[in-house]
C-alpha cells in the first residue's frame, strides 16, 4: 500500500464566436456635456468582469480615460439586444458591439472637434481625453470642451450605435457542397500538466499541482483573464475528481438532493495553480480577443486522468475519477479474466481494463 | 428582542425561531449576507457576532438576543475599505461576488485573532467557504497579503510582451 505520484498532459481547442447567426449584440454609447461616456449593453456581468472589460474597450476606442466611462448593463428599458453571457461570447462579440458603437461615437466627436478647430477630421486623432491635430499637438481641445461645443453650440449629441453578429457559416452550402466558412469566428487554444498523488489502499487521488497554459488571443485585461482560468482550474479540478450529478447514471437515483450531499472542491483542496497566458490575437475579436470562459475548466480533467494513469497504471475513463473508480480500475488491472474471457472494457465497472499502455491482456495459458 | 447592527441598536419583530440570516436580510434589508445552501455548508451568509464569525442561516434570532452584529456594511464603506476589503480589492479576489461578503466577514475574523497570514492557516481556516467563481487562489493572496504574509498559492507568469522577461519558474517554458 502506497501513494503513486503521477504527471500528465493534456491539449484542447476551444470554438469561439458562433458563426450560426441568431447570435447578436448590439450596443449604443452617448457622451455627456461633461466628456464622460454612457455605455448601454445588454451583457450580463455575471462575474467574468464584461463590465470592466466592455467598458476598457470603450475607453481605448474612444480615447477618453477608463473612469469616464459608465457602463449601463441592468436594464432592459434602456439596453439593446445582446442574446446574453454564454458560449465565451462576452467579450469576443458584445466586445465587438462595444467597439465600433465606440468607432462611430468617436467619428461623431472628430466631426464637432473638426468645426471647433477648423481643421478636417481626418487629421485628428484622440487619446486620454484631449483631441489633437496630427502632426500640430500644439492645436488640440479636451474631449470635455467638444462635448460642451456640441451641446450648446452646435446643438448635437455625440453618439453611436453598434452591432455585432457573426456572418452565417451554413454547415454545406447546398449548391457548392462546400463550407464556406468555418462555424466558429475564432478558436483558443489551451494545455494543462497536472500532478497527483493517488492512494492505492484508499483510491484518493489528490490534486497537487495544475500548470495551465491559455491562448487568450489578446488579453484586454489579464489579471481578469487569470482569474478566470484559476477558477476554471478549480471547477476542472472538481469535474476530475469529485463532482457529479448523478454518480449512477442513467439512474438518477443517487443524486445529490441538496448543497451537502455535492461535492465541490474547497479551498483546502487547492493545489498549487501555475497560470501561463499566451497572447495570440484573433481577426475576429475586438483588439484580437478571444473567448475562454467556458474552455477555462476542460483541459483539466483529461490532464488529471493522464496523471492517474502515470501514477498507478490504469486508465480510468469516467469521470470523475472517484476513489471507488481507482479501486476497480486497480483490481481489474490485477486481476483482468472474469468468468472466463478477457476484459475489455467493463460496463459493470465503468472503468476501461486496457491499461498497460493500452496493450490488450495476455489471457494466461 | 434587540439587536446591535453595524453600531445602530434595533428592535426584532420576526419570531424568536427566525434564522439571523432572514432578520437581517427581510426585516432589517441588509443584503449582503448570503442565503447561499442555508444548511451550513457555503459561507454566503457569515457574519460576526459579538467578534466572531457565525454563521447566520443556522442561528435562531432569539439565541443572539442582545448581541452585536456586522455585516460587510459595518467593515467599512466604499470611501473607506477596511484592510481585508482593501486587499480583496486589489488583489481581484472576488468575481460573481456571492461567496464575497462571508468571504471578508470570516477573512477579517482571521486577522482580527492574529491569523498568521501563511497559505495552510489560511485554508484552514476557510475552507468551510465555498467560491465557484475564483478558484480560491486570489482570495488567499488577498487574505495573505492583509495578514502581512507571503502570496505563496501560485507561481505566475505574466503575458510576455516587447522586452519584458517572464518571472522565473523552474521547468517553464524559456
Ligand atoms: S447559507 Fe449559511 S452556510 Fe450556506
Ligand atoms: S466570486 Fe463567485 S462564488 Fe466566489
Amino acid at each position: 500500500m502506497a501513494i503513486h505520484k503521477g504527471r500528465g498532459i493534456s491539449a484542447i481547442e476551444y470554438p469561439t464566436g458562433m458563426n450560426q447567426n441568431g447570435d447578436p449584440s448590439q450596443a449604443w454609447i452617448k457622451m455627456k456635456p461633461d466628456g464622460r461616456v454612457d455605455v448601454f449593453s445588454g451583457t450580463a456581468d455575471i462575474g467574468n468582469g464584461s463590465k470592466t472589460i466592455q467598458s476598457q474597450i470603450v475607453a481605448d476606442t474612444l480615447g477618453v480615460p477608463y473612469d469616464w466611462v459608465t457602463y449601463d448593463n441592468s436594464n432592459t428599458d434602456s439596453s439593446p439586444v445582446c442574446t446574453g453571457t454564454f458560449a465565451s461570447r462576452a467579450t469576443f462579440v458584445a466586445g465587438m458591439a462595444v467597439k465600433k458603437a465606440a468607432e462611430n461615437a468617436r467619428t461623431k466627436l472628430l466631426e464637432i472637434a473638426g468645426k471647433e478647430l477648423e481643421i478636417d477630421p481626418a487629421d485628428l486623432e484622440v487619446a486620454d481625453g484631449e483631441v489633437v491635430a496630427k502632426g500640430a499637438p500644439q492645436k488640440k481641445i479636451s474631449v470635455a470642451d467638444v462635448a460642451v461645443a456640441a451641446t450648446w453650440t452646435h446643438g448635437e449629441l455625440i453618439t453611436g450605435t453598434g452591432a455585432h453578429l457573426n456572418p452565417y457559416a451554413p454547415i454545406v452550402d447546398s449548391e457548392t457542397g462546400r463550407v464556406e466558412l468555418p462555424p466558429h469566428a475564432a478558436i483558443s487554444y489551451a494545455a494543462c500538466a497536472a500532478e497527483v498523488e493517488v492512494d492505492d489502499e484508499t483510491g484518493n487521488v489528490r490534486v497537487t499541482r495544475l500548470v495551465q497554459c491559455f491562448d487568450v488571443g489578446t488579453a484586454i485585461n489579464p489579471t481578469l483573464v487569470e482569474g478566470q482560468i484559476e477558477g476554471g482550474a478549480v471547477q476542472g479540478l472538481g469535474l476530475g475528481v469529485l463532482e457529479n450529478c448523478y454518480p449512477y447514471y442513467p439512474s438518477v437515483e443517487h443524486r445529490g438532493g441538496q448543497f451537502g450531499s455535492y461535492l465541490a472542491p474547497g479551498m483546502e483542496d487547492l493545489p498549487q495553480v501555475d497560470t501561463i497566458i499566451i497572447e495570440n490575437p484573433s481577426a475576429g475579436g475586438p483588439y484580437g480577443a478571444k473567448g475562454i470562459g467556458e474552455m477555462a475548466n476542460n483541459p483539466q480533467p483529461p490532464a488529471i486522468a493522464a496523471a492517474v494513469y502515470d501514477a498507478i497504471g490504469v486508465w480510468v475513463t469516467e469521470l470523475p475519477i472517484t476513489p471507488e473508480r481507482v479501486l476497480r480500475a486497480l483490481e481489474a488491472k490485477a486481476e483482468p479474466r472474469r468468468e472466463g474471457k478477457v476484459v475489455i472494457f467493463d460496463e459493470e465497472l465503468s472503468v476501461n481494463s486496457v491499461s498497460n499502455g493500452g496493450m490488450r491482456f495476455e489471457v494466461p495459458a | 428582542m434587540r439587536l446591535t447592527v453595524n453600531g445602530i441598536e434595533r428592535g426584532i419583530e420576526s419570531a424568536p425561531l427566525t434564522p439571523l440570516l432572514y432578520v437581517l436580510r427581510e426585516e432589517l434589508g441588509i443584503t449582503s449576507p448570503k442565503a447561499g445552501c442555508q444548511q451550513g455548508g457555503c459561507g454566503a451568509c457569515t457574519v460576526l457576532v459579538d467578534g466572531e464569525a457565525r454563521r447566520a442561516c443556522l442561528l435562531a434570532v432569539a439565541a443572539v438576543d442582545g448581541a452585536e452584529i456586522t455585516t460587510v456594511e459595518g467593515l467599512g464603506a466604499p470611501e473607506a475599505l477596511s484592510a481585508i476589503q482593501t486587499a480583496f480589492h486589489e488583489h481581484y479576489a472576488a468575481q460573481c461576488g456571492f461567496c464575497t461578503s462571508g468571504m471578508l466577514i470570516a477573512a477579517h475574523a482571521y486577522l482580527e485573532h492574529g491569523g498568521s497570514g501563511e497559505r495552510e492557516s489560511i485554508q484552514e481556516t476557510l475552507s468551510g467557504h465555498v467560491c465557484r467563481c475564483t478558484g480560491y487562489v486570489k482570495i488567499i493572496d488577498a487574505v495573505a497579503a492583509a495578514a502581512g504574509g507571503e502570496i505563496t498559492s501560485r507561481q505566475k507568469w505574466l503575458p510576455q510582451t516587447g522586452e519584458e522577461s517572464p518571472v522565473e519558474v523552474p521547468g517553464a517554458p524559456a
